[in-house]
C-alpha cells in the first residue's frame, strides 16, 4: 500500500495558484525529499498533506485514509517536525509531551512524554522549562513531540534552520533512529541534505511537478553540474557517533 | 491509542492554559495592574465629584469601562504563546474538534476575566462607593457581571483569533471587539447601575437587559462556535 | 461551481448591460419621490402653536414640519444599507463554503456601498436629530445602531488592510461580515428595548398615509437601483483591477 498518494493535488486562490495537479505516489517506508525554489509550493503542499490546509481540486490520502473525507483519522497517523517547535516555552519538556500525548488519545501520556524524553537523551531535564532549552535541544524535544502518537508519516519541514552542525548530527541519528517502516517527506533548502537521506525525490516549480523519481533518476534529469557536492554532513562525523537507542512505539 | 473524548480534549487545552498562566502569571498581573491604573485615572476624574448620588449613578458605567479595557489586555495577549512557536499548529494538527478549541481557549480567557474582576470590583467599591450607603440590591451586579464577561470571553477569543494574523494586533483587536460588544455592554451597564442604584422598581431596569444580555451571549457564542473552524483552517 | 446554487454572474456578464440604465432609472425615481415628497404629502404636525394661525389657505393649529422631508430620504437609505450588510454576509457564507476568490470580492463591494449608504443615513438621520429634536446628537435607538455599524464596517476595512495573505484576509473578512449582519439587530432591540430613564427613547408611531408610503416607496425603489447600479459597476472595476495584477504577477515569473 502507498503511505502517500496525492492526486492532481492543487491549492489556488483567484488566479494565483500556489499548487497545480501535483499528484505522485510514496510507498511505504520511504523518505521523499521535496525540491524547489521559493514560491514553488513545497510548504503548500506539505500543509495540504498534514490537513492544515484545505486544497482547491484535487485528492489526498495518507496511509489509505482520504484527507478531505475523514481528516481527524488520517491526523492519527500524521507527525509533523517544523522549524517551529510548536512546544510552550512556559511548560516543562515532559508537560509538552503529555499534553500533546493527551490530545491524541495516547494510554499513558506521562509514561510516553518520559519513555520519549529518554528517547532524545533529555530525560534530565525533563523538568525545566522549554524556554531554557537551546535551539538543538528544542528541535529534539521536538522530533519526540512529532512522535508522540507514534505517526506512520512524519513531515519535516526546513527541521535544520538555526541548527549547528553538531545538533544536525543528533537530528539526523536521531531521524535514523525512528524511520522504522515510518514514511518521512522532508521539505529543505540544504540540498546535500536532502540528497543524503532520500530514496526518494519530488522536484517542484511554480506549483507543478517537474520530476518525481528514485533519486538517482531525479538527478540524472534535473539537478545541473554545479550543484554542491561537498559532503559536509554525509561523509565521517569527527568523533565518536552519536548513540541512540531507538525510538519506542506507543502503547496502543 | 483511540480517540480522546472531546470533553477530555478540552480539559487537557484549558488546564495547559491555566498552568501556563499561573507560571508566568503575566496575563493576569498585567490585567491586574491595568485595572489598578484605571481606577487611579478615575481617581484624578472623579476628584470633583462630591455628591454621591452621581457616583451611584455612574458607578456601573465606570465599572464597565474598566473592565471592557483590561479584558482587552487580556484577550490581545491570550494567542501570543500560541503564535510565538508554532503551538496553534501543533494543537490543530492534533485529531481534535476545531469548536474544542475555541470552547477552551474562551474558557480560560473567561476564567482570568472573572480572576480579576473579583479583584478590581471590590477595589472599584473600596474607592469610590464605601462612603455611600450601599443599596440592598448591589449583591445583584454579580448577575450582569458574569453574563457580559461571558460574552465577552466569547467574541473576544474569536476576534483575537483573527487578529493575531494581522498586523499592528492589539489596535486592530480593539477597533473590532467594541463595537461588536456594544450591545452587550449597553445591556450590562444599564443591569449594573440598576442594581447599585436600587431604587424602587429597579427590576424593571434589571430583568429585561440581563435577559437581552444573556440573548446576544447565546447568538454571539453560537455564531462564533460555527465560524471558527473557517478561521483557524485557511 | 456546485449544483443547485444560484449562479452568480461575473464581471462582464449580462447585469452589467443594465448597470448603467439602474442607475439612471433609480436617479429618476428617486428624484420623483424626492418632488412627491415635498410636492404632494401634506406637512406633517409638529409642536402645537399657542393659537391656530393661517398658512397659505389652510388653518393649522401646529407647527408644520418641513424637516419631517428628511424622513423621505432618510428611511430608504437606511433600509438600503441594511440589504446591502446582508448581501455583504451572504457573500461571505458563500466565500466560506466555496473559497472562491470572486465571493470575497462581491462581498467586499458590498461593504463598500453598505459603508456609503450608513453614511448617508448617518447624515440624514443627524439632520433629522437637529431639526426635530433639537439636538446634533441623542443615543436614539436608530442612531446608535447605526453609529455602530458604521464603526463594524469601518473595522472591517480596517481588518483587511492589516492582513496580507489574500485568502486570510478572505476568510477574516466574511468571518466578520457575518458577525457584524448577525451583531446589528441585536444592537437595535436592545438600544430599543432598554428603557433609559436619562434619554426617552422617541418613536413616533401610527403608520404612513397611503401618499407618504408612496413617496417613500418611489424613493427605497430608486435607492434600490442605484445600489445595484453602483455595485454592478464597482464590481466589474474590482474584477478588471484583479486581473490586471494577476497579468502583471504573470509577467513577473
Amino acid at each position: 500500500m502507498n503511505a502517500v498518494e496525492a492526486k492532481e493535488l492543487s491549492k489556488a486562490f483567484g488566479t494565483r495558484k500556489a499548487l497545480d495537479g501535483v499528484s505522485f505516489d510514496l510507498p511505504e517506508g520511504a523518505f521523499l525529499s521535496i525540491f524547489g525554489p521559493n514560491g514553488a509550493g513545497k510548504t503548500t503542499l506539505l500543509k495540504l498533506l498534514s490537513t492544515l490546509a484545505r486544497p482547491t481540486g484535487g485528492q489526498a490520502r495518507v496511509g489509505g485514509i482520504d484527507l478531505k473525507e475523514e481528516p481527524d483519522k488520517a491526523r492519527e497517523l500524521i507527525g509533523v517536525i517544523s522549524h517551529q517547535s510548536m512546544l510552550y516555552p512556559d511548560l516543562t519538556a515532559e508537560e509538552n509531551l503529555a499534553l500533546y500525548a493527551e490530545l491524541y488519545g495516547v494510554a499513558d501520556p506521562k509514561a510516553r512524554a518520559v519513555e520519549l524524553l529518554e528517547a532524545v537523551g533529555l530525560s534530565h531535564r525533563r523538568l525545566d522549562p522549554v524556554r531554557t532549552f537551546s535551539r538543538g535541544m528544542t528541535q529534539r524535544i521536538s522530533i519526540a513531540r512529532a512522535l508522540v502518537h507514534d505517526p506512520a508519516v512524519v513531515f519535516l519541514d526546513e527541521p535544520y534552520s538555526g541548527l549547528d552542525p553538531h545538533a544536525v548530527d543528533i537530528f539526523d541519528s536521531l531521524i535514523e533512529a525512528a524511520r522504522g517502516d515510518r514514511t518521512f517527506i522532508m521539505v529543505s533548502h540544504d540540498i546535500a541534505k536532502g540528497f543524503g537521506m532520500c530514496t526518494h525525490a519530488l522536484v517542484l516549480a511554480r506549483g507543478r511537478v517537474v520530476t518525481f523519481a528514485p533519486p538517482r533518476r531525479a538527478r540524472l534529469r534535473r539537478v545541473r553540474p554545479t550543484l554542491p557536492r561537498d559532503r559536509r554532513h554525509g561523509g565521517g562525523v569527527d568523533g565518536p557517533p552519536f548513540y541512540l537507542p531507538a525510538i519506542p512505539h506507543a502503547a496502543r | 491509542m483511540g480517540r480522546p473524548s472531546t470533553f477530555r480534549q478540552y480539559r487537557t487545552l484549558l488546564a495547559k492554559d491555566l498552568r501556563q498562566e499561573f507560571r508566568t502569571r503575566e496575563m493576569l498581573m498585567s490585567m491586574g495592574i491595568y485595572a489598578l491604573l484605571v481606577i487611579i485615572v478615575y481617581g484624578a476624574a472623579l476628584a470633583l465629584t462630591a455628591n454621591g448620588l452621581d457616583i451611584m449613578h455612574m458607578g456601573g458605567g465606570l465599572l464597565w469601562v474598566l473592565i471592557v479595557f483590561t479584558s482587552l489586555l487580556g484577550l490581545g495577549r491570550s494567542f501570543a504563546h500560541e503564535k510565538e512557536q508554532g503551538c496553534m499548529e501543533g494543537v490543530l494538527l492534533a485529531p481534535l474538534d476545531r469548536s474544542v478549541i475555541f470552547l477552551a481557549k474562551a474558557t480560560s480567557n473567561m476564567l482570568f476575566m472573572f480572576l480579576v474582576e473579583v479583584i478590581a470590583v471590590p477595589l472599584f467599591y473600596f474607592f469610590f462607593m464605601s462612603g455611600q450607603p450601599v443599596a440592598p440590591t448591589f449583591a445583584a451586579i454579580v448577575a450582569p457581571l458574569l453574563v457580559g464577561t461571558i460574552g465577552m470571553a466569547g467574541i473576544g477569543t474569536m476576534l483575537s483569533t483573527i487578529t493575531m494574523n494581522t498586523r499592528s494586533k492589539d489596535v486592530m483587536l480593539a477597533v473590532l471587539f467594541i463595537p461588536l460588544i456594544y450591545p452587550l455592554l449597553s445591556a450590562c451597564v444599564t443591569a449594573t447601575t440598576a442594581a447599585i442604584a436600587g431604587a424602587e422598581l429597579w427590576t424593571d431596569l434589571f430583568v429585561m437587559p440581563l435577559v437581552l444580555a444573556c440573548g446576544y451571549d447565546v447568538v454571539m457564542l453560537l455564531v462564533c462556535w460555527v465560524l471558527y473552524d473557517f478561521v483557524v483552517s485557511a | 461551481m456546485k449544483k443547485g446554487m444560484v449562479k452568480v454572474p461575473e464581471a462582464g456578464q449580462w447585469p452589467d448591460k443594465l448597470a448603467i440604465p439602474a442607475l439612471a432609472t433609480g436617479a429618476v425615481l428617486t428624484t420623483a419621490g424626492f418632488l412627491a415628497a415635498f410636492l404632494l404629502v401634506a406637512p406633517v404636525n409638529g409642536a402645537e402653536l399657542e393659537s391656530p394661525e393661517l398658512v397659505g389657505d389652510v388653518m393649522v393649529t401646529h407647527q408644520q414640519l418641513l424637516s419631517q422631508k428628511i424622513f423621505y430620504f432618510h428611511m430608504p437609505v437606511a433600509i438600503v444599507s441594511f440589504v446591502l450588510l446582508a448581501f455583504g454576509a451572504y457573500y461571505g457564507v458563500r466565500f466560506l463554503t466555496t473559497r472562491e476568490a470572486r465571493f470575497d470580492t462581491c462581498s467586499r463591494v458590498a461593504m463598500e456601498l453598505t459603508l456609503l449608504f450608513v453614511v448617508f443615513t448617518m447624515i440624514t438621520g443627524d439632520l433629522w436629530t437637529r431639526f426635530e429634536w433639537g439636538v446634533w446628537w441623542t443615543w436614539d435607538p436608530r442612531l446608535t445602531t447605526y453609529l455602530i455599524l458604521m464603526l463594524i464596517v469601518i473595522a472591517y476595512f480596517v481588518m483587511r488592510n492589516a492582513v496580507d495573505d489574500p485568502e486570510l484576509r478572505a476568510t477574516y473578512a466574511s468571518v466578520v461580515s457575518v458577525i457584524a449582519f448577525v451583531d446589528v439587530p441585536i444592537c437595535f432591540m436592545v438600544t430599543r428595548l432598554i428603557p433609559s430613564s436619562v434619554h426617552p427613547v422617541v418613536t413616533r408611531e401610527g403608520g404612513m398615509s397611503p401618499d407618504m408610503a408612496l413617496a417613500v416607496m418611489l424613493v427605497m425603489a430608486g435607492m434600490m437601483l442605484v445600489a445595484f447600479g453602483l455595485y454592478r459597476l464597482r464590481f466589474r472595476q474590482a474584477r478588471l483591477a484583479e486581473r490586471l495584477q494577476a497579468l502583471k504577477d504573470q509577467l513577473d515569473d
